[in-house]
Order: C-alpha cells, then structure tokens, then sequence
C-alpha cells in the first residue's frame, strides 16, 4: 500500500536536485563567465577555443578609473541615495495614512498608486523629457532622481502601507490616548517599530534606482550618465571592448549582491509579500 | 478633524506621483495629437493623424508580432520555470541555493543582456563561437531571425524568472499541509496533488504573475538594445524599441506618442482584465 507513493517519492527527491543542479549552471555560469572575462586582457578574450586558465589581468578594472567611468558611479549612487530619501521622507507618512484609512478614498489612492506599477514607462518618457528639457534640467541628476519616484514612491507605499495595515492599531490609540499628535505617533511609535521593513524598503528602493535604464537612457546624453547607461553605451560602440564592459558589469553588481547579502531575507520576503499580499 | 491629518500625509505623494505621473500621461495624449517633429519648429494639432500613420505602416504591425511572440514564449518558459522551481524549494534546495537562484533579481537587466551577448556572440562567444558549433549546430545566435528572438527570450528568462518563482513560493507557503495529507489518505498521488490540490490554489498566484509579466514584456528595452538593438533586421523589434526609433532615429514625437497611447491602452486593458476578474485584493507593487 505505502510502496507507490515511496517509489514516487524517491524518484523526485531525484529529480528534484537534478533540476535545481541545473538551475544552478543556468543561473551561475553566464556570470562566472563575465567575471572571468574582466580578468582578461582585450586580446585574450577575442580567443576561441576560449583558455580557462590564463594570467588574471586587472588591466580593464584600471581602465575604469582611467578613462573616468567613476563619475558614472557616483552619478548612479547620488542617484539612488536621492531616490532612498525622498520615497521614505514622502512614502512612510503617505503610506501610514492610507494603512490608517477606511473606505472609497482609501480604495481609490491605493488603487491608484498600484497602477502607475503597471503602466509602461515608455508612455511616460517623452513628456519627462520635454518637461526637463523645457526647465532645463536635461541631463542632471535631479531630473533623473525625479523620474525615478515614478518606479519607487509607488513601490515603497505599497509595501510600507502592507506592514502597516497589519500593526494593530491599539498602538496608535494608546499612543494618541496619551496626547500624541498623528505625526508624533507615527515617529515615536511606528516607525522604531517598523524599522527592519523601512531598512529593506530602503535596500529595495536603491537597487531599483541604480538598476534603472530606461528613464536614465532618455533623460542623460553625458554628465549625469548612470552605470546601466554607460554599459549600454559601451556595448553600442564599434571598438568592442569585452573586459571593460565586463568589469564595469561586474562593479555595477556590487552595490546588489552586498546589500542582498546583508538583508537577502527580508527582501526576498518583501518583494514577495509585495507581490501577493 | 479626523480626516484632515490623513490628508496632509498624503498629499506629498499626490503632489509628487502628480507631477512625474499623472501630468506626463497627460501630456502624452496631447502630444499624440500634435504634428510634433523635432526638426521642424512648427507644431499644430493634426487629430488622430498619428496614430493613422501609424497603424498605416508595416513597421508597427511587425512590432505587435513580434511583442505577441516574445510576451507568449517568455510567459510560457518563465511560469514553468518559475513554478518548477517553487515546487522544487518547497521540498528540496538549501537558503543559499534559494539565494543564488534570486541573485539574477537584482542584477541590471542590461548587465544581463551584456552577458547573454557577450555568450552568444558568433564569433568569441562560448555559447555562440565554441560550444554550439562543437554541439554540430551552425548558427550564429544573435544574427539569424528566430534564433535572436529565442535569444533575448532566454536572457530574459534568466533575468526575470526569480520573480515569478518569489510569487509562486510565497503562494504555495500559505497552503496548510493538511490540504496533502487529507489528499494522501485519499490515494493521491504527487501527480494528483500538483492538479488537484497546489494548481487550484494557485490560481490566484498565477494570475498576479502573468499581469506582471505582460506588464514586464511592455517594459523590456534594454535586454533587447543591448542584444541586438531590434535586429536582425526588425526580428527583435518589440514596441517598447521601435518607440525609442520612432522618437530618437526618425525624431517623431507624435508618432511616437501615440504608440505610448497604444501601449499604455494595451498594458491597462491586459492588467485589468486580469485584475478584475482574478486576483483583486491579492496584489502588489513589487
């Protein structure tokens, strides 16, 4: 009676590591190969049948900093940290109030807010740019931060007004019961609660933003150049250089992997709550 | 009294989500009625010109194809892949091999289209120069018309997929186990239980991720740019590419506003056809 249902079992306890192992190779592979590619010189990565063992170069990680790529850098962090402020400063409250809301007007800005989610950017790019170009805020880092909020201020609402929502609301009143105005509450209360949730918003928020393309791509040309934009650049020129363009990638995943390494677990529960919540 | 501090808590983000959101879609659909030419000072209003333009012409009609063929083949490998893989951690895998495997999350998805590229490529790539025509398969990934749709198709299944894996997990976490030993004690068999227990309750996940991914396949410029900007030809030339042509190369702002009216009629009517019927009060942001 019991042998089928065994049988089955240890044929997909098989075929279960099997398929992640291969998984694995997917998912790892490409990005070993990128790596080992940035520790190439410009010739040694022209080779096929490709060497697996060669001289490790750092010849294309001091191009970077050489032909003065850092600034891409420090335009993607500027930018990011921009996105990290402003969508806390003006979603944590906004996001409290609705959490604390009942009824049409909640139903209606939350619903609202879920859409811009599901609006392509494309519709929304060409106006930005005529508008920034008509106040002259064209390739700036202050255009592009703002064009960001469009991806992050509805992002952090709807995950901070989720958490929210399911912090009992006993808190707030004893806290207004003892004469704390809203925002107080929200300050001394809430938010120390909230804390870790607010932290992996954070991380979520800034990876968005330095992961970003689109809005970087049409509102730069040159000075405020983020590194996803300096990638594509680099990839659409005629003198290809792999390892430069692979040592670029592999630094612009740098910020990601530590962040995700320091908080993997809350984001990963975050985005996913996010999502089906 | 009660309402009023609602009100100023929320207003920074209607004023802010107003200006970068609601007055750009505005604008747009003004925009999409305008002679608009970015080498001709003169601008007036010409109606549905545009749009008439463009549904006259190939290149759009070609470009919904070719948004059809890669939103239907990425939807289909990434849901399986994505499902396969929930089911798989629910019983195997460790959290560092649940870690690696969202790793592609959070990586640039231009970085992702320059590694593919960089693998593909048919003359220095591993994939492309070395081990495909060692496989006895002659062809050059990127350069030949489905080969380079299928291409980008996978890069972005590597990109993507975490995400519907994330949603899929989090799905079949919230089944009580009860549900598979009441399913046992009845002679189920693991085949019966993915079809008659974890299936239907994952209906709702499942729809909450085929929106986003018609959502995400809108979207997607830069896997594709980065590949093979559109080409061969126009073989990966989805929507979101020929309105970066359309605006940037034939500098036609009202043209190409209009195909942003167009994308933006097909993304929302999609979601909330799904939205509506499937899955309200069950989605979010991320």
């Amino acid at each position: 009676m019991m042998s089928a249902p065994r049988r089955y079992d240890r044929a997909l306890t098989a075929i279960r590591w099997g398929f992640l192992g291969a998984v694995m190779v997917f998912v790892v592979f490409p990005l070993i190969w990128l790596a080992l590619a940035s520790l190439k010189t410009r010739a040694a990565s022209l080779e096929v049948p490709p060497r697996l063992i060669f001289t490790p170069s750092l010849e294309a990680y001091e191009k970077i900093v050489a032909s003065g790529l850092v600034g891409a850098f420090a335009n993607s962090f500027t930018i990011a940290v921009t996105n990290v402020i402003l969508s806390l400063a003006i979603g944590v409250p906004a996001a409290y109030a609705l959490a604390r809301m009942r009824g049409a007007a909640q139903e209606n800005l939350s619903f609202w807010v879920l859409s811009i989610r599901l609006a392509p950017l494309f519709a929304i790019i060409l106006p930005l740019y005529v508008l920034f170009k008509g106040l002259g805020l064209l390739d700036t880092r202050l255009a592009v931060a703002m064009a960001h909020l469009t991806l992050t201020l509805p992002l952090s609402v709807w995950l901070l007004m989720t958490y929210f929502r399911a912090m009992p609301v006993d808190l707030d009143e004893a806290a207004m019961l003892d004469g704390a105005r809203p925002w107080q509450t929200l300050y001394m209360v809430i938010v120390p609660i909230a804390r870790p949730m607010i932290a992996s918003v954070a991380v979520i928020v800034f990876i968005f933003s330095w992961n970003e393309f689109l809005l970087a791509f049409f509102l730069t040309s040159r000075d405020a150049q983020t590194v996803p934009v300096v990638v594509a650049g680099l990839a659409g020129t005629m003198s290809f250089d792999w390892p430069l363009i692979a040592a670029i990638s592999i630094c612009s995943m740098v910020p990601a992997l530590i962040f995700v390494g320091f908080a993997q677990r809350h984001i990963v529960e975050g985005l996913a709550s996010g999502a089906v919540k | 009294m009660a309402v009023s501090w609602r009100f100023w808590f929320v207003l920074p983000m209607v004023v802010a989500l107003g200006t970068v959101v609601l007055f750009p879609t505005v604008y747009l659909f003004w925009m999409s009625t305008q002679h608009w030419l970015v080498t001709d000072p003169e601008r007036f209003f010409i109606g549905l010109d545009n749009f008439a333009r463009l549904t006259g012409g190939a290149d759009f009609w070609q470009s919904l194809r070719v948004t059809g063929a890669y939103l239907v083949l990425s939807t289909v490998l990434m849901l399986g892949l994505g499902m396969g893989l929930a089911l798989t951690f629910a019983r195997a895998g460790t959290g560092w091999m649940r870690a690696i495997v969202v790793m592609p999350l959070v990586i640039p998805p231009v970085v992702a289209g320059f590694t593919w590229r960089f693998l593909l490529n048919g003359e220095i790539g591993f994939l492309g120069a070395y081990l495909l025509p060692m496989a006895g398969l002659d062809l050059n990934p990127l350069a030949e018309p489905r080969a380079a749709l299928v291409s980008v198709v996978i890069a972005d299944v590597w990109s993507r997929t975490p995400f519907m894996f994330l949603i899929f997990l989090a799905a079949l976490q919230s089944i009580p186990r009860d549900f598979y030993e009441a399913a046992r004690m009845d002679g189920a068999n693991p085949f019966h239980e993915f079809f008659f227990v974890t299936l239907p309750l994952l209906k709702g996940a499942l729809f909450v991720a085929i929106m986003f991914r018609l959502v995400d396949a809108i979207n997607t410029f830069e896997l594709i740019y980065v590949m093979t900007r559109g080409g061969p030809g126009r073989a990966t030339q989805i929507l979101s590419i020929f309105g970066w042509r359309t605006a940037f190369q034939e500098l036609d702002f009202g043209q190409a506003a209009a195909l942003g009216v167009i994308m933006l009629a097909i993304t929302l009517a999609g979601a909330l056809l799904v939205f509506r019927r499937f899955v309200r009060g069950q989605v979010g942001a991320a």
